[in-house]
């Protein structure tokens, strides 16, 4: 009798009892082209669940879907027993779905009190009881945070306190945390992780979604790995190793590392130092930045985010002002450059190439032949003609295409129509038509799909052979490797190391980026 | 894999652009004019008619310059306005024909130029900057230069006239200065450098700047060209009504060449529309207001149809380039 009632007991929590949210062949398009596909997934209360997966393969449209940022395309979302589809993220928050995100999505102009109050408030709010109740919820938690504090003046790690404490306030009980320790130092990720396991405790529970595997393993119940849209795995913690799920990512036998098969570079006498840069200061972000890079090799610059790289290149490249005293010095071939659009940098041969292609990269009204002419007539070359040419646009087209291997159905599709990968490599065309001696990549492969990655860093490669100084900035250490002769490691707008390729490790490269 | 090779996005029915839409709704809408109002279909009221729209087309092409590379000019009507009726009241004293214009267009030029450093420069929203610079060249001009809220164009300049007044066998002069108006503009916009860099900064103006537009600069010269195209309108209006009121300035013209602009299929977003555009967004215009006219209608009920016209207008331009990035493009 009493064998029976725990029998139905344990059914009852397998099914549906702390089930706090489930996806059935959830699928997500855009455009016809499959973000994610038939993916099955679930959540129980008091568990910690962690998505991996490479860049692009549907981590987080699946997030997405789940915090009602978009809706799927077709498949059964149920949040407690109940079959949802959300249409904005309001929606799911009254279903007790919080997302903590990567850039944090709090009002910097307002205080943390308020921030953890927004959507709450009621017709008239005390400024004193708002202080206090957010006081006391801070203080549950054990965060540091001064409630009457504006987020502005908050650091990375004290932004995400508060998200999380506004997600507490809503009563969430699904909390999902988006790549949480990217912005964190050691300390203030293992102080996260506790908070995670007070969180668990309490019988919430958290989607975990993160590139980092090791970091993935040590606080997730299970693992659930996806690849290219799809499911391929979902694996308990404690049963699994960090090899199994690379093998699952990755889907395939790595590739042998570039290092390996690529013939060592020029003697570091013979190598012509083209572009230098000396004690570079912008503000608190860019502090002392000093780097040389030299013509025929790929110069990758590690570090976290925000180490000030981005910032660095985009002041070689025009785009952003050094302090006009005591900024420091870039010089091009030995000669001082100071340029206050990225047009001049362009003449002078140096290109930066964003990392935000949709942001600044390409024109999303153009086709692909239109984008690669455009960075044809902004160039030095293309300034001398005043009317366009159609022929001229279509050779150059026709060439940048099967030189990147772009893939389309022909150069007159809208570049929106194409995939990442594709949209990527037409920024990157856009660029090097203009026959630049230094090409810096910011984050060449982020968002790109992982068939276009391996061509990117082929391309990169390239560049280099043809002898032009290349700079590749990514946060993403295999990439860093593979694709560099020389590693630079970047913190707090500085640089703190320098690696030759034999030399450098994934380990040796995080230890100097994080102390 | 299937993310690599790019697809075009599945098509249930035939995609319409938005000019395509209007000109069908012009070709209805004609139609229906000719069968229910008496006297529409004739050579003369529709010679008429095309007439009547041509300064405004002549503005609204100048608009479009400024909307396809994202900004807006409110100052369009002020700043023509100020020039024609320096340039009548120049013509009014003894100066030649040749001086006069050339001062007026100095005048829309540096209106242009005052334009493009207040947003280029001083960054402040291409709306609230035209919005101050027409009130501000407006009250300057009437409070220095100009005698009068009427500039009567002397009976001697027969030039000016003949662009207002003219024909060229049986065509009206204004619809023959609206087509080389907008031949030119489209010219610019579709076949040279210069209008492929205007396109590319109202499509994504980050992305203009890091492939080598000088944004700045480019802006000045979008406002400069739409202040030197919508000077020709007023040369146009000057000549057929023998003169300016410059109280057209504080009226709903603007209102109109914006509507003109919006309901052809310039999307307000940038880098979208071309001078075919402006002509399809006349000639709707056009057609209501002449059979609306017929119709013996009021101000206020035009107001009212043009009002509706202009919404309609807008949640199209909503719907065709929806503002939802997540819609539009694909991947994570």
């Amino acid at each position: 009798m009493s064998g029976s009632v725990a029998e139905h007991a344990d059914a009852r929590s397998e099914s549906d009892g702390d089930q706090l949210v489930e996806l059935s062949q959830v699928t997500k398009t855009y455009r016809g082209v499959h973000a994610i596909r038939d993916v099955d997934f679930g959540l129980r209360a008091g568990e910690v669940h962690a998505l991996v997966g490479e860049n692009g393969a549907g981590k987080s449209t699946l997030c997405k879907i789940l915090a009602g940022a978009v809706r799927h395309s077709s498949g059964e979302m149920r949040v407690g027993g109940q079959t949802v589809a959300f249409r904005r993220p309001h929606e799911a928050l009254e279903h007790g779905i919080a997302m903590v995100y990567q850039e944090t999505s709090l009002v910097p102009t307002m205080t943390a009190a308020q921030n953890i109050e927004l959507g709450h408030e009621k017709l008239l709010t005390r400024f004193r009881s708002l202080n206090i109740n957010a006081q006391q919820l801070l203080q549950s938690m054990n965060f540091q945070v001064e409630p009457a504090a504006y987020v502005s003046t908050l650091g990375a790690a004290k932004k995400q306190m508060v998200e999380i404490a506004r997600a507490l306030r809503s009563q969430a009980q699904t909390i999902i945390f988006d790549e949480p320790t990217a912005a964190l130092t050691p300390e203030e990720t293992l102080h996260l992780f506790d908070v995670i396991s007070d969180l668990r405790a309490a019988g919430i529970g958290i989607i975990y979604v993160s590139h980092a595997i090791e970091e993935s393993l040590q606080i997730a119940d299970r693992v659930t790995v996806l690849r290219d849209g799809e499911r391929v795995a979902t694996l308990q913690a404690k049963s699994t190793t960090r090899d199994e799920i690379v093998r699952y990512m990755v889907g395939r036998a790595l590739t042998g590392s570039r290092a390996q098969t690529r013939p060592v570079t020029a003697e570091p006498a013979r190598r012509r130092k083209v572009l230098e840069v000396e004690n570079l200061i912008l503000g608190d972000i860019v502090r002392n930045m000093s780097f040389s890079a030299y013509a025929g090799e790929v110069l990758g610059i590690a570090g976290l985010i925000g180490s000030g790289r981005t910032e660095t290149a985009k002041i070689i490249a025009g785009e952003l002002k050094r302090n006009r005293l005591h900024g420091g010095r870039v010089l091009l071939n030995g000669k001082p450059v100071r340029y206050r659009v990225p047009k001049q940098a362009i003449d002078d041969g140096i290109v930066y190439i964003t990392e935000d292609r949709k942001l600044d990269g390409f024109f999303e009204t153009m086709t692909i032949a239109d984008n690669l002419y455009l960075g044809y007539l902004a160039s030095r070359r293309g300034r001398r003609r005043w009317l366009m040419s159609g022929r001229q646009r279509d050779r150059l087209a026709k060439e940048w295409t099967e030189r990147l291997r772009i893939k389309a159905i022909n150069a007159d599709a809208k570049i929106v129509e194409l995939s990442g990968g594709n949209q990527q490599k037409v920024v990157v065309g856009k660029s090097l038509v203009a026959q630049p001696e230094v090409v810096i990549f910011d984050e060449p492969t982020k968002g790109v799909d992982v068939g276009a990655i391996e061509e990117i860093h082929e391309l990169i490669r390239r560049l280099a052979d043809d002898g032009k100084a290349v700079i590749v900035i990514s946060s993403y250490l295999p990439e860093v490797l593979s694709v560099s002769d020389r590693i630079l490691v970047a913190r707090f707008g500085r640089t703190v190391a320098e690696f030759s390729r034999e030399e450098a490790t994934q380990e040796k490269i995080m230890y100097a980026a994080i102390f | 894999m299937s993310a690599v090779l790019a697809r075009f996005r599945p098509r249930s029915g035939v995609q319409l652009s938005q000019e395509q839409v209007v000109l069908l709704v012009v070709v209805a809408l004609f139609m229906v004019f000719s069968f229910v109002l008496d006297g529409f279909l004739s050579v003369n009221n529709l010679l008429n008619l095309a007439r009547s729209v041509s300064a405004l087309g002549i503005l609204s092409v100048g608009m479009a310059v400024v909307v396809i590379a994202r900004g807006m000019d409110l100052s369009i009507v002020a700043s023509m306005g100020v020039a024609t009726a320096i340039s009548i009241q120049l013509m009014q004293t003894q100066a030649s024909t040749p001086v006069a214009l050339l001062v007026g267009l100095g005048v829309v030029l540096l209106m242009g130029v005052f334009n493009g450093f207040l947003i280029a420069f001083v960054e402040i929203p291409a709306l609230f900057a035209t919005l101050a610079s027409g009130l501000l060249v407006y009250g300057l001009a009437r409070t220095t230069v100009l005698d009068g809220l009427i500039a009567e164009l002397p009976g001697d300049r027969t030039f000016v006239r003949w662009l207002g007044q003219g024909a060229v066998l049986g065509i009206p002069v204004p619809i023959l200065v609206f087509l080389v108006v907008a031949v030119l503009a489209q010219f610019m916009l579709g076949r040279m450098r210069t209008g492929r860099f205007i396109y590319a900064h109202g499509d994504n103006a980050g992305a203009a700047a890091l492939t080598g537009v000088s944004v700045r600069p480019y802006t000045t010269i979008e406002y400069m060209l739409s202040a030197a195209i919508g000077f020709v309108g007023g040369l146009v209006v000057a000549g057929s009504v023998g003169g300016l009121n410059t109280q057209v300035i504080d009226g709903s013209l603007v209102y109109d060449v914006l509507l003109v602009v919006v309901v052809g299929g310039i999307s307000l977003v940038g880098g979208r529309g071309s001078v075919l555009s402006v002509v399809v967004g006349t000639a709707l215009i056009g057609v209501m207001l002449n059979g609306m006219t017929i119709l013996n209608m009021n101000t206020h009920e035009k107001d009212i149809v043009k009002g509706l016209i202009l919404l309609s207008a807008l949640v199209l331009d909503n719907r065709l380039h929806p503002r939802d990035e997540e819609t539009v493009r694909q991947g994570d």
